[in-house]
């Protein structure tokens, strides 16, 4: 009857698709109006195009260019030129065909552990929250014990345990440590939602947990979620270049990582020559992480009608 | 007795030693799955520096180690635990009898002076200036200081101390670099001479440095938005109704209100000193507790690993019960929930 | 009123503030005259302008807000007149509490709930030039008069006080300092029923004892009547009418002020008797023409629409 009808519309009304509804457009605008926001999301695009489509365009050197020692240099690190825009590494290779190809891996395994991290505090924040009771405790008491020890320390004893022959158990790893923080915020929506209204009208019409979550309780979180995983995707890259600063993990060529590693291991640091060949990697780091950062302001337009319309 | 089950104190204190006791398990037993183990290490070294045999080198190693790679393990964490209880953390397996405790005593206090200091100069640097950008909102302060303290927050310390050494050092030559690395001079005697103490903090200058450039942002960024919600409580147009002066108004009723919600975070980042410090540490070389684990998981110097580990561990909990202390005295309406027996 | 000196005298006063949306006429050419010992009760809906007042009167307008036209006069003890508007930052500080207070709505946030009681008190005092020890004696007798028990007020922390004993904490510390004026925001409105008529009783009784004047923010027409002597009803940023306490309430002669007192629940006329007055009040960036009750008022003639009519006297059934 009209009760029920009420009942849907409000049920409508909060749904995911309702709130994109007001189109590309709608969006595009959100995107726009956070300056910072949009030069975050520009950055994003950015790293993104050159490491997915900078590989077709620029060939990538990886033996020793002997050739290009200058006549009376001592070491082949060569500062930018014409040919090679941002200089020549330790063995005389062109930094900018490092920079092109050893973004791509890096970026993909802190995705996936972005998304990896996020279902799994999802998934275990929804069960944590719906079900209560023993499987609440448990997972609260493990993502306790998790935010007790310090995560870094704790991966550079992993990170020896693990073996990186792929790229996926790095992710998983990271995703293992960095649950905690998106399964609480879930887990305390998901109760507080519980309770609100349209929760309760989703119950009284019978439409299950299943579709309460993901219809009601995880569209409603869905700006968090997402700036969340950006945020995951951040710490991800933070750590997998800090291991191989460490050189903890295997090398493996090309990654911006390894530059640095490299870098570092010939001394580059106090020779103002090769300085180049670190700058490079420190800069991309420092400026894809910026736009992650920046990007997430956008985001929260988007995903938030309520800023959405501002004030 | 069952007053005392039920205090407050006593049930944080328990919890805390179950906490302790479980990361210290845990790490335990992760250690010991790391891929090889420090008699192969060393061996491998015998055999590849002084070119010994396997077996020659296996019996010298037996000799230098009180460590048996084939007891089983749970017997380890039987004898481990027997002698943690008498507060003996055993001997570290590399650096041969060199008690682990010794070795701890000998880097936790670099680690606590620099990541102390940085973590005193960040926070109250930051807690003032994002009071100022709050209460100047929209001003050049506040503009400046804002794009500053986001691009500052959303860079990686590493990056910052890389940065920092090539363009402040190498470059631009602001900063001699070469002189800092280290803990202190060699030839400068220690000890409470104004050459000693002057040395110890150019040497942990870099360090410092770093630590705060890269917590500054933060610590800037969450003062402005606490002191913003706060500038919008009633009772602070109250108090500017009675006409308290600004300076009163600005430090007993905005700036004590505001820094609540900063001082639990202080307190329990206080916990994560010691473990923060792995990367800078090393690539500064500084003696300290960071560089020191990554130098003992290099080497699988196990016990030296569990040691560090517990400190870790203890900090870490004793941080925690510190930032429920400090909120509870700060915050009048939470100092009830302390002890109960007592009201 | 009886004895006829003007204490605060308000003319002509107009209050905007700036929104994106435009300009928002908030406050139009209000103007009043409260007397020595005089209870003035300024009522109307929410949003009708009536904080704004009090709040450009103590120089605490968020930045938005702009006073565009008036003057305010207060007249000190001594006799001198003092240009309220007129007055700089350090003056109007030191104005502040000394002759003019205020008790704000909302008790549970108004009190620093770091700081204890006494706390606030010393700081009152401080910043006004009184001794510590003068400023303990006075606010323990003040905590006697509002039924508090002194001593154990003075040294708690807000959070260990109910609401009604904040409120009557705020109560005692507005007058403080012996000031001439005090203004309460909505006083009673954060406290249950009971509360509510305790606070009544203890303001009535002080303002015997210590002959203050009160202007008193409302939209509860029960506890204006009980306390006041002039009424003004306020709509859209005007005052639409003024006078005695008695007048306004048994003979309105605005159609607001009746609609007011119909949708007010009274004792004497029962539930089934209540109206509510239809629609919701003007768009104050836009207002419109004439009378800016004219779209919900039900004696609306075509005059209204573009001139105020002036008042009538009316007989309420």
């Amino acid at each position: 009857m009209s009760a029920s009808a009420d009942v849907r519309a409000v049920l409508s009304e909060k749904s995911l698709v309702q709130r994109l509804s007001s189109g590309t457009r709608g969006t595009v605008r959100a995107l726009l109006r956070n300056k910072a926001g949009f030069l975050g999301f520009l950055g994003v695009m950015f790293f993104i195009i050159l490491t997915t489509l900078g590989p077709l365009v620029i060939p990538y050197e990886g033996d020793p260019r002997l050739d290009r020692l200058r006549p009376g240099a001592r070491s082949l690190f060569a500062p930018p030129s014409v040919e090679h825009p941002l200089g020549l590494d330790v063995k005389g290779r062109d930094v900018l065909s490092h920079i092109v190809h050893g973004g791509g891996p890096l970026i993909l395994t802190a995705l996936e552990a972005g998304i990896l991290t996020t279902i799994v505090a999802v998934a275990l924040g929804a069960a944590a929250g719906l079900l209560g009771g023993f499987i609440d405790q448990i997972i609260s008491a493990a993502s306790n014990f998790i935010l007790t020890i310090p995560q870094f320390p704790l991966l550079l004893v992993l990170a020896t345990i693990v073996t990186f022959d792929n790229r996926l158990g790095m992710a998983l790893l990271l995703a293992v440590l960095n649950w905690p923080t998106l399964m609480r915020a879930v887990r305390a929506q998901v109760m507080s939602l519980k309770s609100r209204d349209y929760v309760e009208a989703a119950f009284a019409l019978d439409l299950g947990l299943w579709h309460i979550t993901t219809r009601e309780v995880l569209p409603n979180m869905i700006s968090y979620i997402v700036v969340n995983m950006i945020f995951t995707i951040r710490s991800a890259m933070y750590f997998i270049i800090a291991l191989m600063f460490l050189g903890l993990v295997p090398l493996t060529e090309p990654d911006w990582g390894m530059m640095i590693f490299i870098g570092k291991q010939q001394g580059s640091l106090s020779n103002p020559e090769a300085a180049w060949m670190l700058l490079a990697p420190v800069l991309a780091i420092a400026l894809f992480q910026l736009s992650l950062v920046l990007f997430t302001r956008s985001l929260e337009e988007v995903f938030n009608p309520r800023l959405r319309q501002g004030v | 007795m069952r007053k005392l089950i039920r205090s407050y104190t006593f049930r944080t204190v328990v919890q805390g030693l179950i906490t302790i006791w479980a990361v210290m398990t845990f790490t335990f037993f992760l250690i010991r799955l790391m891929p090889g183990n420090p008699a192969q290490i060393k061996i491998d070294e015998y055999v590849d520096r002084y070119g010994m045999s396997e077996d020659q080198a296996r019996q010298q190693v037996a000799t230098l180690f009180n460590y048996d790679p084939d007891q089983p393990v749970f017997e380890q964490y039987v004898d481990y635990l027997s002698d943690l209880v008498r507060f003996d953390l055993g001997r570290s397996l590399t650096s041969t009898e060199t008690p682990v405790a010794e070795q701890i005593l000998r880097f936790l206090p670099w680690t606590l002076f620099s990541v102390g200091l940085a973590l005193l100069v960040a926070f109250s640097l930051g807690v003032l200036v994002g009071l100022a950008m709050a209460y100047w909102r929209g001003g050049l302060l506040d503009n400046v200081m804002t794009v500053f303290a986001s691009v500052i927050y959303a860079i990686p310390d590493y990056i910052i101390a890389l940065l920092l050494i090539m363009v402040a050092g190498v470059q631009l030559k602001l900063i001699p670099v070469g002189e800092l690395y280290g803990g202190s001079t060699q030839g400068i005697e220690p000890g409470f001479t104004v050459e000693y103490i002057l040395d110890l903090l150019k040497h942990a200058f870099l360090p410092v440095f770093t630590y705060v450039l890269a917590t500054i942002g933060g610590w800037m960024l969450t003062m402005k938005s606490s002191t913003i919600s706060t500038l919008g409580e009633d009772y602070i147009t109250v108090a500017r109704a009675r006409g308290l002066p600004e300076r009163r108004l600005l430090t007993a009723y905005v700036g004590r209100n505001a820094m609540l919600p900063l001082m639990t975070r202080l307190a329990i980042s206080i916990g994560f000193v010691v473990g923060g410090s792995a990367i800078i540490e090393t690539l500064f070389l500084y003696p300290g507790l960071g560089r020191n684990l990554v130098l003992a998981i290099g080497l699988r110097d196990y016990t030296t690993m569990q040691g560090i580990f517990l400190v870790i561990a203890i900090s870490v909990v004793v941080s925690n019960i510190l930032a429920d202390l400090l909120y509870g005295w700060l915050d009048p309406r939470v100092r009830l929930g302390g002890d109960k027996g007592t009201e | 009123m009886a004895d006829g000196s003007v204490v605060l005298s308000v003319e002509d006063i107009s209050i905007t503030y700036t929104t994106q949306r435009g300009i928002v006429q908030a406050v139009s050419n209000v103007s009043f005259d409260l007397h020595a010992g005089e209870t003035l009760a300024l009522i109307g809906e929410s949003g009708c302008g009536k904080s704004t007042i009090v709040l450009g009167l103590i120089g605490l307008l968020p930045k938005t807000g702009k006073i565009t036209t008036g003057k305010v006069t207060y007249r000190r003890r001594d006799g001198r007149l003092i240009d309220v508007l007129g007055l700089n930052k350090e003056q109007m500080r030191q104005f502040l509490w000394n002759e003019c207070s205020m008790v704000f709505q909302g008790a549970l946030n108004s009190l620093n709930p770091v700081l204890k009681i006494s706390s606030m008190i010393y700081d009152t005092a401080r910043a006004h030039g009184m001794r510590a020890d003068e400023a303990k004696k006075r606010a323990l007798s003040l905590f006697e008069k509002v039924r508090l028990d002194p001593l154990r007020v003075f040294n708690s922390y807000p959070h260990e006080l109910s609401g009604g004993m904040r409120q009557r904490v705020l109560l005692a510390t507005a007058l403080l300092l012996r000031p001439q004026v005090v203004i309460m925001d909505e006083p009673t409105t954060a406290v249950d029923i009971l509360t509510q008529r305790s606070i009544i009783k203890v303001l009535k009784q002080l303002r015997e004892e210590l002959n203050f004047s009160v202007i008193f923010i409302s939209h509860d027409l029960a506890v204006a009547a009980e306390i006041a002597d002039t009424v003004a009803t306020m709509y859209a940023g005007e005052i639409i009418e003024k006078g005695p306490v008695s007048e306004v309430f048994y003979r309105p002669r605005h159609a607001y002020t009746l609609g007011l007192l119909e949708a007010a629940p009274r004792l004497s006329t029962g539930a089934e008797e209540l109206m509510s007055i239809p629609g919701s009040p003007p768009d104050l960036i836009d207002p419109p023409k004439g009378c800016k009750f004219h779209m919900r008022c039900r004696f609306v003639t075509d005059e209204c629409k573009t001139t105020k009519p002036p008042l009538q006297a009316s007989s309420p059934t």
